[in-house]
């Protein structure tokens, strides 16, 4: 009995020690759901959806434990950052799984794949958001492209798929290049170090000025990629309206996620000893993708372009959180805006993928009169929308206040003008859909509707098509509840300053 | 300068121009069987240039896996496929010239700043930590106790990130409808097409 106690306790200690536990869970899961299917010749397509949701589960509880067990400890504010953009991320897969399986069956394609891919994805940007030497850093964010690039090109017959994956690819290569090339010139200088801590202390700044503005210029040019902000942002638009739907919210916001937290980490950790330049660059590259992202999206036509202009300017808006970080409150408004961003992100998306599961169309015109068919969707289509735009009575309002206000205390004066105006743009064009979807008038689309439906109910066998609602209504709520929460929140971001 | 010297520093600006020349050729070459060729004569050079700098297991990697695998596959590939029509239209808008000032720019800056930069008052703190512990034997062995010392993590990860392409590239090379044949055999529900793909 006290053998097995004592082993009982060492099991729990290693566990609580072994900090890469979740990731491990989530390779074993990618590597059951290859297995099973093989074994089962990919007929038990439910079984394996349900793998897929308890490793993540799993995972993120274990997650939540480790993180509690340390704290109880030592608190390493750099540990904090970590763990909160892993588990962003495991709510992103979460999320955006339970979101697109339907998606798949409807659209019968292979499941097993679709969600190797996922798992795949948010491994890498897990093991990218705490990840501290440059090599780790590389492979994870290749790990991320490339399952992303699978994603995107999931539908094959559809040549607007095959072509946003090129331009992923490609994209993802150049931008690799670059961040890489950033990279070399990091190692050089610091005397070959890897480790993030060691090469800033290897590094001397007075005299290799020039050649780390390099380093930081290419760093900044690759990472931005990623992130697609403004003079990098020409990929986003065309990968979203290719890819399909439910990958679309899947990238919008686990690459993002993942991106900010490198971004954040290289920037907080390796550059601060000239943080007045970098802080001017990324504010011109901030105030440009807010503009841009959102006059071009008042124009745009189809759903999901719009919705790619919208994600290039609230990056611009998360921008504001990233570089008005002090040392009382760390990057809290950051990290509270962008847990805000990814639920009403994915709700949004959800409730483009359910409408296109029904009609097979997204352009912004067939919304008309959406309101008489289905309450529901609508609904929450129009609560994810205000907020977005940041309406008061929701969450995404209490996380732009924050996010503004703290922007102002740190003296970023134009940044928030220029945000706020932007901000009533972006209400413009998505009031304009909600007008459109109460009082349009429902022409031509009904056909198609009957039709689809039709199809559906025959197709869902397995799974039935609730995942999608549930997963849907799920982040209605909760992009409308958390402002309620914030504080919480915000408390615990609070301590995230390395 | 002594003799060597001088032969180290003629072989090195031998094995550079072969690169600039091979890169040069593969982007600017009409006939991309010629290119994919010149692209081989890129990865050579850099093997070579590898083994001018001391490090023969690397340039012995490169030489296999680029030239052999990687090269090959590509010539293979580039053969298969047809000869694109109207290649010959290379239209010279605006975007070029801007591209091409873009690109002088840039390489103008970084020619100026690692000109500028004085690179051999770098100190190299691991060269002097492997000199002293120097019993661990050749190159290589020292090249295995790092990959799965230090850099297991990585190592690993790239092991899932191949198997995550395999898979990739299964996926894209398979047949859809014969899994939809099967698929419908399975769970035997009505072959439609779907239509909003």
């Amino acid at each position: 009995m006290n053998d097995i106690n004592l082993f009982l306790a060492k099991l729990t200690y290693t566990s609580a020690k072994l900090t890469i536990l979740p990731e491990i869970i989530l390779i074993l899961g990618l590597v059951a759901v290859v297995v099973i299917d093989l074994l089962s010749k990919g007929k038990n397509t439910f079984l394996l959806y349900k793998i897929s949701m308890v490793t993540l589960l799993a995972s993120a509880v274990i997650l939540l434990w480790q993180w509690g067990f340390f704290t109880a400890y030592e608190r390493s504010h750099a540990r904090d950052f970590g763990n909160i953009f892993r588990f962003f991320l495991l709510i992103c897969s979460l999320l955006s799984i339970s979101s697109s399986v339907d998606y798949i069956l409807c659209s019968k394609m292979s499941l097993a794949e679709f969600l190797l891919f996922k798992l795949a994805a948010g491994l890498g940007g897990m093991v990218l958001s705490c990840a501290n030497d440059l090599v780790t850093i590389y492979v994870s964010l290749e790990f991320l492209a490339l399952s992303s690039c699978f994603l995107s090109g999931y539908t094959k017959r559809d040549m607007r798929s095959n072509e946003a994956t090129m331009k992923f690819l490609l994209m993802s290569g150049a931008s690799s290049s670059l961040l890489l090339y950033g990279f070399s010139l990091l190692y050089g200088l610091s005397g070959g170090q890897l480790q993030l801590d060691k090469i800033v202390d290897g590094i001397i700044f007075n005299r290799y000025g020039s050649i780390i503005y390099l380093s930081a210029a290419f760093t900044t040019a690759g990472t931005a990629f990623k992130l697609s902000l403004f003079p990098f942002h020409q990929w986003t638009p065309d990968v979203y309206e290719g890819s399909p739907t439910p990958v679309v919210a899947f990238f919008s916001v686990t690459s993002k996620v993942a991106a900010l937290a490198l971004f954040t980490r290289l920037f907080g950790l390796i550059f601060p000893y000239f943080s007045n330049e970098w802080h001017v660059a990324v504010g011109l590259l901030a105030t440009f993708s807010m503009i841009l992202g959102n006059l071009i999206a008042v124009t745009q036509r189809s759903v999901k372009r719009m919705l790619a202009f919208s994600s290039i300017s609230q990056i611009g808006y998360i921008m504001i959180g990233v570089l008005s970080a002090d040392s009382g409150n760390g990057y809290a408004s950051m990290i509270t805006y962008t847990f805000i961003y990814i639920l009403m992100n994915l709700g949004t998306f959800a409730c483009i993928t359910l409408f296109g599961l029904r009609t097979g169309t997204d352009n912004i015109r067939d919304y008309a009169g959406l309101y008489m068919k289905d309450p529901v969707l609508t609904f929450s289509l129009v609560l994810c929308l205000l907020s977005l735009g940041g309406m008061p009575p929701l969450s995404g309002f209490f996380g732009k206040l924050y996010l503004f206000w703290h922007g102002w205390k740190a003296g970023l004066y134009s940044l928030v003008l220029v945000a706020l105006v932007t901000s009533v743009i972006s209400i413009y064009y998505y009031l304009k859909i909600i007008k459109l979807m109460f009082t349009g008038k429902s022409g031509r689309s009904d056909t198609p509707l009957n039709s689809r439906q039709n199809s559906l109910v025959s197709l869902s066998i397995s799974i039935s098509k609730n995942s999608l609602e549930i997963a849907m209504i799920i982040c209605a709520l909760a992009s409308t509840l958390s402002g309620i929460f914030i504080d919480p929140i915000i408390e615990i971001t609070r301590n995230t300053f390395f | 300068m002594n003799i060597s010297e001088l032969i180290h520093d003629f072989v090195l600006a031998l094995v550079e121009l072969g690169i600039l020349l091979g890169s040069l050729g593969a982007v600017l070459l009409v006939n991309t069987v010629n290119s994919a060729f010149s692209l081989g004569l890129v990865f050579t050079c850099i093997s070579l240039l590898y083994f001018v700098l001391n490090a023969d297991f690397v340039a012995a990697a490169q030489l296999l896996v680029y030239v052999g695998a990687i090269n090959v596959l590509t010539v293979f590939a580039v053969m298969i496929t047809d000869e694109p029509a109207g290649s010959e239209t290379t239209a010279r808008g605006i975007g070029y010239i801007i591209t091409a000032g873009t690109c002088t720019i840039l390489f103008s800056i970084l020619s100026f700043v690692i000109h500028n930069t004085k690179w051999s008052d770098l100190s190299l703190i691991p060269q002097s930590g492997i000199s002293t512990s120097g019993t661990l034997g050749s190159n290589v062995q020292q090249l295995g106790y790092k990959l799965l010392g230090e850099f297991v993590i990585p190592f690993e990860l790239l092991s899932i990130l191949l198997l995550a392409a395999l898979v990739g590239a299964i996926n894209l090379a398979r047949n859809e409808d014969a899994f939809i044949v099967n698929k419908k055999s399975a769970a035997s529900a009505p072959y439609k097409n779907s239509t909003f793909f």
